[in-house]
């Protein structure tokens, strides 16, 4: 043993030195490096997954956008379809209200001339049937009253008419 | 050397080189025994134990850097030794598991980074080179006179105890102020003890003081009257008993063998070869060193993952014959 070196003071000494440099590494070296690599695989796990959360959210907002530019484009169609269909009703009763007046100006015009007509009948009749008596008083030299002819005329006229 | 530049410097480096190709060192003194620099009330402080000291002192240094200001995100000095840190506990894990990863890393690891440091440190210049020259009467080797140092150049002569020298000539022995203190036996048992002890001490921790006795002593089948079998029992309970011994000392041997070789055959070559080419010994040394640490660490993680695992299971095969 003495010829190799091995000695009771020699090896406490080196017991010491070692137990020594164990107790601080471990307390002073270990512990805040294991800390410190802990909490950085924390940290990384974290950015990793709010990364994914962030991604998730953005595709999850691509996906609401996308929805709602749909939802606005189908309103968008919706409303032009009504306005088309409000103009072509519009135009519809634009051309309603024409045609019923049109309508209504030509049975005013058709009835004023039924009137005219009628009247204008009514005035060839009496001057025919005076200037039927003016003839026959010319034949006839006064033979009957006037009043009488005039009925007799009358009479032949509406048969006449009926016929 | 701030203001060379960079061609100069390679030119500097050449040079020594090629002048290294001429100088070879002085023949070594080899002692196994660490030598004593100073003896104070009694304790005698070695130049291995005075090793250990600047070791202990350059980890501290080096942790203390690295860890007093830590940022999440790690630069120079913190990032190397969490890098280090990190895969000694990636290590210890894998070979223990998560459950006894904490209770072994702490041990592991400073025994890894003990020797390692060790080895490492005893390979800068300044390592058994500059020491005290002690004037012995029973020989050594001549001297070089250069104002109030004593050189031992390449030219010295070995002389024997009783050689006639012309007058004045000065004679001595160099005793290093440094030496690896893996090369002294004193410092590889005491490594060897603690960590022997560690193992024992997890081993009961993890099966009961009985639990992990039984391992040594197992008594059960000869009670129950199955002599045959109990007696194997007995018999392996005290070749685990042998083999735990063996560990402390391959554990004490390995590592002192190992590196005090590698000493050795520094200084041994440095003597027989131009200094130019030792490099290349000196790259092995650094190998040797890892290797060294990673076996001791290694081994201690393994028996004491075996320690805890309970006895029946696994029994140390060939790993420990490095």
């Amino acid at each position: 043993m003495e010829a190799l070196g091995i000695n009771i003071p020699g090896l406490v000494a080196q017991i010491v030195n070692f137990l020594l440099l164990f107790f601080l590494l471990s307390r002073f070296a270990f512990k805040p490096i294991l800390n410190m690599l802990d909490q950085r695989a924390q940290r990384i796990k974290e950015s990793l997954e709010a990364a994914d959360r962030v991604r998730q959210e953005a595709a999850q907002s691509q996906v609401n956008i996308q929805s709602q530019l749909d939802a606005a484009r189908r309103e968008g169609q919706a409303i032009i379809e009504q306005a088309a269909r409000a103009a072509e009703q519009l135009r519809e009763e634009v051309r309603e209200a024409a045609r019923r007046e049109a309508e209504a100006i030509v049975a005013r015009a058709k009835a004023d001339f039924d009137l005219e007509r009628e009247k204008a009948i009514e005035e060839l009749r009496r001057q025919f049937a005076d200037i039927t008596i003016l003839a026959a008083e010319k034949v006839i030299n006064e033979s009957l009253d006037r009043a009488r002819h005039q009925r007799l005329i009358s009479e032949v006229l509406e048969q006449s008419r009926l016929n | 050397m701030a203001n060379l530049s960079g061609k100069q410097l390679a030119g500097l480096l050449v040079a020594l080189l090629v002048a290294g190709l001429f100088v070879r060192g002085p023949l070594p003194e080899i002692l196994v025994p660490a030598e004593a620099i100073a003896s104070v009330a009694g304790f005698t402080l070695t130049n291995t134990i005075l090793a250990t000291w600047v070791t202990m002192l350059a980890l501290l240094l080096a942790f203390r850097a690295a860890t007093s200001d830590m940022q999440l995100i790690p630069q120079g000095l913190q990032n190397l030794l969490e890098t280090a840190v990190d895969g000694l506990h990636g290590f210890v894990a894998s070979v223990a598991g998560e459950r006894y990863a904490h209770h072994f890393f702490p041990m592991v690891a400073t025994i890894f980074l003990f020797v390692i440091t060790n080895a490492w440190l005893s390979l800068l210049p300044g390592f058994g080179t500059i020491g005290l020259i002690h004037h012995a009467d029973h020989g050594g080797v001549t001297l070089t006179q250069a104002g109030p140092l004593a050189l031992i150049v390449s030219g010295a002569q070995k002389v024997e105890p009783n050689a006639h020298l012309p007058e004045g000539t000065p004679v001595g022995v160099l005793v290093p102020l440094l030496r690896g203190a893996n090369t002294d036996l004193n410092t590889t048992l005491a490594l060897a003890l603690i960590a022997m002890t560690f193992v024992e001490l997890w081993g009961i921790r993890a099966n009961g003081f009985f639990g992990y006795g039984s391992k040594f002593v197992n008594l059960g089948r000869v009670f129950r009257g199955e002599i045959a079998f109990g007696l194997i029992d007995v018999f392996v309970g005290i070749l685990e008993a042998i083999s735990e011994i063996a560990r402390v000392v391959s554990f004490t041997f390995r590592l002192f063998g190992n590196m005090f070789a590698g000493e050795v055959l520094l200084a041994v070559i440095v003597f027989l070869i131009p200094w130019a080419l030792v490099l290349v010994f000196y790259g092995l040394e650094l190998f040797v060193g890892f290797v060294q640490a990673l076996v001791f660490a290694g081994l201690t993680l393994v028996f004491a993952t075996m320690a805890v695992a309970g006895h029946g299971e696994g029994h140390e095969s060939g790993a420990e014959h490095h």
